[in-house]
């Protein structure tokens, strides 16, 4: 390092000490900001066993004893279709606590961020085909509905069940546009880097 | 069996459960953050005091509105808490909290993509009179127009790591961070860096 560098050093740490209240305030600060984010965390774990213990179960029980075996199917479809979706947004959460900034050093950090996004994106652009079970189910039901019941109830239901179906979609395609163009940002990063 | 036996693996068998449950990063984890809370607490505002300047320096240089710097702030030093039960001290807590400053402020920028087209406000910042405030700033401007990557480097430098400790920090070796540094501080000469 050249002499004359140092006084850059000087010129860069002369700025004004942090206040002591100050530094109190941030401490409280980020651990109330922590406490927030597990008790949101927690939540959503809970409403994914929740989802188990209860939903799944109920599914299972509709579809051995469901009055056709076209509602039987119905629910069994409704069933797995729910473990998936469980399964794969715990598989998601994962993913994206494996990506949080931890102490690893810049480039390993974000050659792994853009490797968890990548798997992330991979997982949103198949969400039509792995959340299709419960619509397919949603819409077996429908059918039922149309040849024993209403044919308005039937089209209402097969309705609700598509705009469910092509707003999951769309919702999973811009998060998919969102995290790719974090996934590029970091591969520029990790260029401007090296 | 002894009581202490029986409360040891009631405690054990409950932070498993929750751990399972609740996704806290291990069982062992959550047992010592929920037991150590006081120690780590302690620990942590002893960081946040040896380490407040630095870092608002760094949140200075990534971020450039004033509530977002804060937001970066908080950032850090929230990775650095849930950090801390993992550390075992075999890097220095200086390069460390580096690392962990750094991965979160290149995140960030990474996440929101909006902080590169924005106008850099560090004129309002101006106090007047002080001479060595006005070349400070202008330094820190000088800083915050490089690219990412030379701007990382700098700012470690700045902050008086060495080129062996900024490849811990970064994983960029040490001969290229030299090199590398060489040029930038060229280009940041205190004549150059004068408003």
């Amino acid at each position: 390092m050249s002499d004359d560098a140092f006084p850059l050093r000087d010129l860069w740490m002369s700025d004004t000490p942090v206040d002591e209240k100050e530094v109190t305030s941030a401490v409280g600060h980020v651990l109330e900001k922590d406490r927030a984010a597990r008790t949101r965390d927690r939540q959503v774990r809970l409403f994914g066993v929740l989802a188990v213990a209860l939903l799944i179960p109920l599914l299972v029980w509709c579809a051995a004893y469901g009055v056709t075996p076209l509602v039987r199917g119905a629910y069994a479809l409704m069933a797995v279709g729910c473990a998936v979706l469980i399964a794969t947004e715990w598989v998601y959460l994962e993913w994206s606590r494996q990506a949080l900034p931890g102490p690893a050093d810049a480039r390993s950090q974000l050659q792994k961020t853009a490797f968890m996004l990548a798997r992330q994106i991979r997982l949103l652009k198949t969400a039509p085909l792995w959340s299709s079970p419960v619509f397919i189910g949603v819409g077996l039901i429908a059918v039922w509905l149309y040849q024993e019941r209403t044919h308005t109830a039937a089209f209402a239901l097969c309705a609700v069940a598509l705009t469910a179906w092509i707003a999951a979609g769309l919702r999973a395609s811009s998060t998919c546009a969102k995290l790719n163009d974090q996934r590029l940002e970091m591969e520029g990063l990790l260029n401007e880097l090296q | 069996m002894s009581v202490s036996a029986l409360k040891c693996s009631s405690d054990w068998l409950g932070s498993q459960i929750l751990a399972a449950l609740l996704e806290v990063d291990s069982a062992r984890d959550y047992l010592s953050v929920v037991k150590g809370e006081t120690d780590y607490t302690r620990q942590f505002t002893r960081l946040m005091e040896a380490y407040s300047r630095p870092m608002r320096r760094l949140c200075a240089i990534y971020a450039d509105r004033a509530a977002d710097r804060e937001d970066l702030f908080q950032d850090i030093f929230l990775a650095v808490w849930r950090a801390l039960p993992a550390f075992r001290g075999d890097a220095s807590v200086r390069t460390w909290l580096y690392r962990i400053a750094h991965n979160v402020a290149l995140t960030w920028r990474a996440r929101d993509r909006r902080q590169q087209f924005r106008e850099r406000p560090l004129e309002n910042e101006l106090d007047a009179g002080a001479e060595m405030e006005l070349r400070r700033l202008a330094l820190k401007r000088a800083v915050a127009t490089l690219p990412l990557g030379d701007r990382t480097l700098i700012l470690l430098w700045l902050e008086g790591l060495s080129a062996a400790e900024i490849e811990e920090v970064t994983g960029v070796r040490a001969a290229t961070v030299a090199v590398r540094l060489s040029r930038i501080r060229k280009a940041l000469q205190p004549n150059e860096v004068m408003p």
